[in-house]
């Protein structure tokens, strides 16, 4: 009997070893071909294809946005069915994709994912990504400006035409100008704001988004600016000495935070929430529509207005990516191209919709195109476009956002 | 020979399902806690996951606050239960059914309710900002919403104990119910006839009843409390965390080279709850707590 016990794991972890041996020969060839044909070729291979769009599914108005703005276009345009598939967290299609490859599945469900960051280092590091598809993408080409950085690299990442862009986004805070007429213009501003309203400020748990952006912020103007960390973590020697100010300004707001800092709500939802009931006076966010949206819906009140720091804030791209073992890459394809077209990008900019920044080019649009997408109400809460544009500091990469993570524990929440 | 395997047969496809999804789960979580992890080309075999762990102070704080909550929320959920259950019991030998019909439908009521809506339930009730505290402040029972005691995300737990006691409460109520209605009437007029009041009755009588499928209970109730997520990550507090919560922090900060630990903080949870339960059955056969089946 014993024995048996034993035979058993030794079994199954062969069986698992077996099963990542096999691919698909034909279906591979005819993916590549993909890559390569003309666009013609990819619509037609497209057309009756059913595409499933793995993406974080916690905001209403993004997906309302999909199912209600693009998916009927895509249908009647292209004859492509678009499924959107809400996931808790873009992690988890990481994961899956990771227990995909490793027993050998070729035929995934997965066909568009929406990622970056450290997600997209990740899903490359892993080969993952079914490959170099953006150059086929007519809207790709026509709109969208190569060479600028928040294109061609996802935080510090080379992109390699594994992903299309589809947005950008930027970090804004958020106040009730009831509470603050004058919102602090820098860090050092805001510890003084923190301290003379005591509880009226908090940021959400790392590894939160969101909470973690902050924090980087505080990183950027407490250690003298972010060029220093455009490098690999792994090269700065004095990296620990390198982050004290920060875990020291995080270590000084902390007593006046709310609750005294005691705990910190465990995600942005809960943070807006103790927004939107008024037991703190600011919070946050990585999309600067995000705040005209709820007060749209009711949920903020009418007084909630945006700023940005004076020495800029953080802004990326998100992007739209086709892992290795999509069933439907053409459909993938069509879509995402689709997605990328300056009509659904207008549509997109509109809080009533979405909020989320343009990832096109402005000046590659024609006349008409650039008028539509100047007309798009963004509401009172809403910076202007220029002012956002005047305010970006890029990301860092996810090796240094890692290392972050795991010290804010260490550093902060643990005393 | 077909009339003694077809209960097998028939039981066959559910068995097969717990196997695969529930063992084989399991058994990936274990390959994985010791580093084996072919999808990043680890196959190597090692416990480092698991010295890290256990050198770790974080894991250790959240152990003790995972067994104390643990504790507390089973505790008063079984004497919730066991009062509930009793004055249910008490209540339909009296009264007629149809009062005791909708008394048994009320305290069913939670049941019904997922534990996420539930959680969501007590943080919108009772945050400082919450329903209650709002209601408070507008009737001046309190100055200001920050006067209302803090009840959810406390370093203590009371906000998770609370969420647990008043969810898991009509679960063991539950389980018992069915066993003291078999409690026959004659035996309660026995038992007068003796001398015995209600409180005797029920020392004497009810108690013992009740006691094996209370004590199953109130175990299945810990168990389930020691190890579910969505409640503490609600409620809890950033630091330290359930173990639960522990995990997926783990599993979802860091890199694909940190699942180790975060699944071997799994498997701890696992080893724990089946030790629990061999502790649990060992000292019901000693105290003979199964005799009230018979």
């Amino acid at each position: 009997m014993k024995k048996i016990l034993l035979i058993v794991p030794g079994i199954l972890a062969l069986t698992l070893a077996a099963c990542s041996q096999e691919t698909g020969n034909d279906a591979a060839e005819e993916a590549e071909s993909l890559l390569t044909s003309e666009w013609q070729e990819v619509s037609e291979a497209a057309q009756g294809q059913k595409v499933n769009m793995y993406m974080w599914g916690g905001n209403d108005n993004i997906n309302r946005y999909l199912d209600e703005w693009v998916a009927p276009r895509l249908k009647e345009d292209h004859d492509v069915e678009l499924n959107r598939v809400p996931m808790n967290d873009s992690q988890d299609i990481i994961n899956q994709l990771v227990d995909e490859k490793s027993v050998g599945k070729s035929e995934g469900s997965m066909d568009i994912i929406w990622i970056n960051g450290e997600n997209f280092k990740a899903a490359k590091d892993n080969e993952l990504l079914w490959g170099d598809f953006t150059g086929q993408l007519p809207n790709f080409n026509d709109y969208i400006n190569q060479e600028a950085p928040e294109i061609a690299t996802d935080f510090g990442e080379p992109v390699d035409g594994l992903e299309a862009p589809w947005g950008k986004a930027q970090f804004v805070f958020v106040h009730d100008v009831n509470k603050s007429e004058t919102p602090p213009k820098s860090m050092d501003e805001l510890a003084d704001w923190v301290q003379e309203n005591p509880g009226q400020f908090t940021y959400p748990a790392l590894p939160d988004f969101t909470g973690s952006a902050f924090v980087r912020h505080v990183l950027y103007e407490t250690t003298g600016g972010y060029e220093q960390y455009q490098q690999p973590a792994a090269e700065i020697a004095d990296l620990e000495t390198r982050l004290e100010p920060m875990w020291q300004y995080l270590n000084e707001i902390e007593p006046f935070l709310w609750r005294e800092g005691e705990t910190y709500p465990e995600s942005l939802a809960k943070q807006d929430q103790l927004f939107a009931s008024g037991e703190i006076g600011m919070t946050m966010s990585y999309d600067p529509a995000l705040a005209a949206s709820e007060v749209l819906k009711g949920r903020f009140p009418e007084s909630t207005r945006t700023f940005l720091l004076d020495g800029g804030t953080l802004a990326n791209t998100h992007f739209l990516s086709i892992p290795f073992n999509s069933s439907a890459k053409a459909g993938a394809m069509v879509a995402i191209n689709e997605m990328m077209s300056p009509a659904a990008q207008t549509a997109k900019l509109s809080p009533k919709n979405w909020g989320d920044l343009s990832a096109l080019d402005l000046d590659k649009l024609s006349p008409e195109q650039q008028q539509a997408m100047n007309d798009v109400d963004l509401g009172k809460a809403t910076l202007s476009l220029e002012e956002l544009e005047s305010h970006q500091l890029p990301e860092l990469s996810a090796d240094y956002i890692e290392i972050i993570e795991k010290g804010w524990m260490e550093h902060v929440a643990k005393d | 020979m077909w009339q003694k395997t077809k209960p097998y047969l028939l039981l066959l496809p559910t068995i097969g399902t717990i196997v695969l999804l529930f063992f084989g789960g399991l058994f990936d979580g274990l390959l994985k806690s010791f580093g084996y992890f072919p999808a990043i080309g680890e196959t190597r075999f090692e416990t480092t996951a698991y010295a890290d762990l256990f050198r770790s102070s974080e894991f250790w704080e959240s152990l003790v606050l995972t067994l104390r909550v643990a504790a507390l929320s089973s505790v008063i959920a079984a004497v919730l239960g066991a009062f509930i259950a009793i004055s249910l019991f008490m209540l339909n030998k009296l009264a007629k059914t149809g009062s005791a019909q909708f008394w048994h439908r009320l305290f069913q009521l939670p049941l019904t309710i997922p534990h996420l809506v539930g959680g969501y339930i007590i943080v919108l009730l009772f945050m400082q900002s919450g329903f209650l505290s709002k209601i408070l402040a507008s009737a001046g029972l309190i100055d200001k919403i920050t006067d209302f005691p803090v009840l959810v995300n406390d370093p203590f737990g009371w906000g998770i104990i609370l969420t647990y006691a008043w969810k898991e409460a009509p679960f063991v109520s539950l389980m018992i119910y069915p066993v003291l209605s078999r409690i026959h009437r004659s035996w309660r007029d026995v038992a007068r006839v003796f001398g015995a009041g209600s409180w005797q009755f029920i020392r004497e009588i009810v108690l013992p009843v009740m006691l094996p499928a209370w004590t199953i209970a109130t175990f299945v109730v810990f168990v389930f409390t020691f190890s579910a997520f969505e409640v503490p990550f609600l409620l809890g507090v950033t630091y330290p965390s359930m173990l639960p919560v522990y995990s997926y922090q783990l599993y979802t900060s860091g890199t694909l080279a940190d699942r180790p630990e975060a699944l071997a903080v799994n498997i701890v949870l696992a080893v724990l709850t089946i030790l629990l339960g061999l502790v649990v059955y060992y000292f019901s056969k000693r105290w003979n707590v199964f005799k009230g089946w018979d």
